[in-house]
């Protein structure tokens, strides 16, 4: 009897409810289109698709997870427009000495950290010995400071970076979040307090984290410092951000169309192709800088020890319709070592055309002329085994479904390719015991320089968070010269070249097989208004950002 | 299976002594047993049900629909999602019934051990079985598997292992009520041995019902193997594994449905057709 009661009513609330939401529907794009006066106050609510970091300051270990975060918080002495030139940040200026072992930086006078403390020469001092301290563990900030030896406060807005040797790169990898400025009281509390709640001079502050669920961000009223490229001064519009974790792809996408989060990062292919045809959402593509997503051979120990041996795997895999079919049209191939946003990306297709006859000779000739049972080609008793560990929490499901793609068509030339997926630390865990012959590892860092640390033989012994960026095990000396060199011209057309020649050489000694570019993309419900990617590694800001609603 | 479930079971197990009306097979069980010679045949001979190589891949044929040459649809990497599920069938068997003969085995150990092993073995078994039961099972095969590294076999012994304590008490708490009948009183009392008690009377009227515990076990060992492989636990890519289907295909619930509901439609009807065959079995153990 009750129910009968309960339906007329059920009825008129569903269809007052499906009447607001059409009404929502229609109305939403025009008003963004009319109102462009930005609107103050709010919470956005962002989710991400990352690991949850363990540590949320950048100069620890130094991911890309991190550095989302940390955008939104910490801020870095120079920063890069969208034409790539390095702009004023913190320091309002630089100039370097003229036989390049020294740059000073002059800085903004009128910036403090948010707990109070000035921002001032020492500050950046003390930033740089942090990142450089073994103690710190970073790998990221640590490697793009390696030409670093020392860091003067020459007076309080005065700071000389003092250099081992020239160093082209130094103000791209001061531009990123991985080495950003924090307030040296708050280093002083020790690493496990600044893993809590790093302090920087950033339009938001990390007020609460709730592991495996949210942090926190509210407003740094007294903002000053935008970038040079910023949209405004001042306070950002946001009240707060709700920084949410949500690993699993399809749920993260269902929140957004849901309305339960504004901003979602990791958007999957499937998923960009489903948002394009749902009302109210957008797209933002931030390709990220540094290398392209490659599978690094390890030519450090058997079977890939042989070139004739990467030839033959890079040959016979088959990528091109993996690609195209997983990623449904929304990522390009790659035939270089470099992202294609970098200016000084070298490709060479004509190296990684298909080619199983081909691979299958190479094998021949390099000994492994018999085959088991399996189809496995064996030489001496040992079979053609390719371990591959893949991080489930760095490789996406459709770059997973591509190694399995590239493991059935090796199989063809009788590698057998061992996939096996790990979660990160037990990833790690294998690199540094050398138990793989395959990775990919994709890096993110602004500008060609990133070459020099994922292929000069330096790069094989670990930094000290235990990670090395060499997995390919590169050790060539005329390569190392050549990247030196590309590091220490100022000329923009030779540094080119040089590291075109450099890219040469990874390419055509097999060492990596290049897929396709990092991809980085975002969806964002058409109530969030200004988001932007940073030009420097392609995070979100949500400085400029604001609500319509 | 939780405790509170092994008590149930254990409680009609004891209590349920009486002979019912004769059972005669339901349409139910005709089902269930023809599906499950289904999956028999294609994890002894899945070439018989689909000579399709179920690791053959054709990007270019990817996200096919179900159709009459692809009865289930293609997947992520075009693969047939038919011929994976019938190969895919040995792999969540065998893990299915080993990890249940693994449980059983070391269930029947443990509580033959506890019941008859005097007061103290007693205890002590008694108190490893409640630490192990502290932890929900599924807790239990991670914890084992992140200790041994995953894999099939890992899987099998995760599964098994953390089902032994449900066994055992099974098994300790049937010895016990048996232990105390009429029956064994009265051949204690006519001077029988320890040894021929235990042969004819304790160890028969104990273990008659692992059969039935067995095929209902192996149902929710293929749903446990299964969720290890769907965490990515279990099966090592591209082997043709039902949980690492339906996790696969997880990814595209929305575009590509048929990826992840045939794997999905196997392992549960596996492990209902299990449950039936086994409550029939159950059934008739009882009347005897």
């Amino acid at each position: 009897m009750q129910q009968q009661h309960l339906r007329p009513a059920l009825l008129r609330a569903t269809a007052a409810i499906s009447a607001l939401v059409l009404a929502g529907c229609t109305s939403s794009p025009a008003e963004t289109a009319t109102n462009d006066e930005p609107k103050t106050g709010g919470t956005l609510v962002y989710a991400s698709g990352d690991a949850e970091p363990t540590c949320l300051d950048p100069h620890v270990g130094g991911n890309y997870p991190q550095a989302l975060l940390a955008t939104q918080v910490l801020e870095s002495l120079v920063s890069r427009d969208s034409e790539g030139t390095i702009i004023p940040w913190l320091a309002t200026g630089w100039e370097v000495a003229d036989d390049g072992l020294s740059v000073t930086f002059t800085l903004r006078d009128d910036v403090t950290f948010t707990d109070g403390t000035p921002f001032d020469a020492e500050a950046v001092k003390a930033n740089i010995e942090h990142v450089k301290d073994p103690a710190t563990g970073s790998s990221t900030g640590y490697l793009a400071m390696g030409k670093v030896d020392s860091v003067e406060a020459v007076d309080a807005t005065t700071a000389k970076f003092n250099l081992s040797a020239p160093d082209s790169a130094l103000l791209e990898s001061l531009s990123q979040t991985w080495v950003a400025i924090e307030s040296p009281a708050g280093l002083e509390r020790g690493t496990d307090a600044n893993c809590e709640a790093p302090i920087g001079t950033g339009p938001f502050v990390i007020t609460d984290w709730v592991k495996q669920d949210s942090v926190t961000l509210e407003r740094n009223d007294d903002y000053v410092s935008p970038p040079a490229d910023a949209g405004h001064d001042g306070a950002a519009y946001l009240d707060a951000i709700t920084w949410r974790f949500i690993p699993d792809s399809a749920s993260r996408y269902a929140a957004l169309q849901a309305g339960e989060v504004d901003v979602i990062d990791n958007a999957q292919p499937d998923t960009l192709v489903a948002a394009e045809g749902e009302d109210g959402l957008s797209e933002l593509d931030a390709p990220r800088p540094g290398s392209s997503n490659r599978i690094e051979l390890n030519s450090g120990k058997a079977p890939f020890d042989d070139v004739a041996v990467r030839e033959a795997f890079i040959r016979s895999a088959q990528v091109d319709e993996g690609i195209e079919s997983l990623f449904f049209g929304t990522a390009d191939r790659s035939y270089s070592p470099l992202a294609s946003v970098e200016s000084a990306a070298y490709s060479d297709p004509s190296l990684f055309e298909y080619d199983l006859d081909a691979a299958n000779e190479l094998l021949d000739d390099a000994g492994w002329t018999e085959r088991d049972s399996d189809g496995y080609r064996v030489k001496d008793g040992e079979r053609l085994t390719v371990a591959f560990p893949v991080s489930t929490n760095q490789s996406i499901p459709a770059e997973q479904s591509l190694f399995e793609q590239i493991q059935a068509t090796t199989k063809e030339a009788g590698f057998a390719v061992e996939l096996s997926p790990l979660d990160l630390s037990s990833w790690y865990g294998a690199l540094a015991a050398n138990e793989y012959d395959a990775v990919s590892a994709p890096y993110t860092k602004v500008g060609p320089d990133v070459l020099r640390i994922l292929y000069d033989s330096a790069g094989i012994t670990p930094a000290p968070s235990g990670y090395f960026a060499n997995h390919s095990q590169v050790s060539i000396p005329e390569l190392d010269a050549l990247l030196d060199q590309a590091n220490a011209t100022t000329d923009e057309a030779e540094r080119t070249d040089l590291y075109a020649q450099a890219q040469a050489i990874v390419l055509e000694g097999f060492y990596i097989l290049p897929l396709y570019d990092q991809q980085n993309h975002y969806l964002l419900r058409d109530s969030v208004v200004g988001l932007r990617a940073m030009p420097t590694v392609s995070t979100p800001t949500f400085y400029d950002a604001w609500l319509d609603e | 299976m939780s405790a509170l479930e092994v008590e149930a079971v254990a409680d009609r197990l004891a209590t349920h002594r009486s002979a019912g009306p004769r059972h005669r097979f339901g349409f139910g069980e005709i089902l269930a047993a023809l599906f499950l010679l289904f999956v028999l045949v294609a994890a002894i001979a899945p070439a018989l049900l689909s000579p399709t190589d179920p690791l053959a891949i054709d990007p270019g044929d990817a996200f096919s629909p179900p159709s009459l040459a692809q009865i289930f649809g293609t997947d992520e990497s075009g693969r047939n999602i038919y011929s994976r599920v019938v190969h895919g069938a040995a792999s969540s068997l065998v893990i299915g019934v080993s990890a249940t003969v693994i449980g059983l085995g070391l269930g029947v150990l443990l509580g033959v051990v506890a019941g008859l092993g005097g007061r103290v073995v007693d205890f002590g078994v008694n108190r490893l079985l409640e630490v192990l039961f502290a932890l929900p099972g599924l807790l239990l095969a991670l914890f084992l598997i992140v200790v041994i590294g995953p894999g099939v076999v890992t899987t099998t012994l995760a599964v098994g292992i953390s089902t032994a304590p449900g066994y055992a008490r099974i098994i300790r708490a049937q010895l016990i009520a048996v232990r105390s009948s009429a029956y064994v009183e009265a051949a204690t009392v006519q001077g029988r041995g320890r040894w021929w008690i235990l042969r004819r009377h304790l160890l028969p009227n104990t273990l008659a019902p692992l059969l039935a515990l067995g095929t209902l076990g192996v149902g929710q060992a293929i749903v446990w193997a299964s969720a290890l492989s769907f965490l990515g636990l279990g099966a090592v890519p591209p082997s043709p594994e039902w949980g690492a289907m339906l996790a696969a295909g997880r990814t595209y619930l929305s575009s590509a449905w048929w990826m992840s509901v045939f794997p999905g439609l196997f392992i549960v009807l596996t492990a209902v057709c299990a449950t039936v065959l086994g409550r029939g079995v159950q059934r008739r153990t009882r009347q005897r």
